[in-house]
């Protein structure tokens, strides 16, 4: 064997691992920079957050959605109420359908139930659904909290909101 | 088949002359170079993959809807935008940010550009500060 020669010899294996390595760094890095950044989880907590703080304020319902006649938030005026825009930009479709929905459920602090109040796209509410959660499906946030009217009775409020447009988050 | 004739099939021997000090010096340098350019190569790649143009927008575009979408009326937000403004002042002079109904787009390049929508019934008035390399976002209710 020529041990002194093969010092001095730049083996073409060197440079298989080399183009087999930056093959593997061109892969991940078009992969990485390739996909849409997912921010579906945080716009639906905000979507809930939104209309937590509309529904209620410092831990008293709101006036312009419970008065003395009860519940006067609508379906209707839900939107104005809580200053909502589920308008989205013209491209895949997404003007048919609107790619937000969120519901409010109020019930009394027992149990009781007495209205759900909705808007949007009522189509998406089955992504909540434990079968259906999966990153490629629409995200869906479901949290509750306790208020309290002005007479002091206590009400369970759960909103669930979900945002869809899943060809801008997930490619 | 014979070793020495498989090992010519595999190996390529850049110095014939074997004089000893020079070649080994002379070897390592090359080996050194091409290590390095290799690494170079590399790292521009993910340096421009980072910097992309298409990427910072849609960048953009959601961080600003994010924000928007967290904000109360009568706030300012102050966004750097300096690596956008990097990118963009290489082809392209014209308004960065603009604001139509509730939909963003972000524009970097001549052709090009990423929308996207805030649900956050909200005006918005974008301000570019040059200066600071970054937009100023005005948020009130009418």
């Amino acid at each position: 064997m020529n041990k002194k020669g093969s010092d001095k010899i730049v083996s073409v294996y060197w440079f298989a691992i080399l183009f087999i390595i930056a093959a593997a760094v061109v892969y991940m890095v078009l992969i990485f920079y390739g996909k849409p950044y997912d921010v579906r989880e945080i716009e639906s907590s905000l979507l809930a957050k939104l209309v937590a703080d509309c529904v209620s304020n410092a831990g008293k319902i709101n006036e312009n959605v419970l008065d003395g006649s009860g519940i006067i938030l609508t379906n209707e005026n839900f939107m104005e109420t809580c200053h909502l825009n589920f308008g989205v930009e013209d491209s895949f479709d997404w003007s048919l359908n609107s790619e937000y929905f969120v519901n409010v459920e109020f019930s009394m602090f027992e149990g009781e139930f007495l209205k759900n109040v909705t808007a949007g796209n009522s189509n998406l509410l089955d992504f909540c659904k434990e079968e259906f959660k999966s990153a490629n499906n629409p995200s869906c946030l479901e949290d509750s909290f306790y208020s309290l009217d002005s007479e002091g009775n206590a009400y369970k409020i759960k909103i669930t909101s979900l945002v869809r447009k899943t060809e801008k988050n997930v490619g | 088949m014979d070793k020495k004739v498989k090992s010519k099939i595999f190996h390529y021997n850049l110095f014939p002359k074997n004089c000893r000090g020079t070649n080994i010096l002379k070897e390592n340098i090359i080996f050194i170079v091409l290590n390095l350019v290799f690494l170079s190569i590399l790292m521009v790649f993910i340096f421009s993959k980072m910097q992309n143009a298409a990427n910072l927008e849609e960048m953009y575009a959601k961080q600003i809807a994010l924000m928007i979408d967290a904000a109360r009326e009568d706030t300012t937000i102050q966004l750097d935008m300096q690596d956008g403004f990097d990118v963009a002042g290489e082809e392209y002079s014209g308004e960065l940010v603009f604001i139509r109904d509730n939909i963003i787009t972000v524009k970097l390049r001549e052709k090009g550009g990423y929308s996207y929508s805030f649900f956050n019934d909200i005006k918005v008035r974008p301000e570019i500060q040059r200066l600071n390399g970054g937009y100023n976002f005005y948020i009130y209710r009418e």
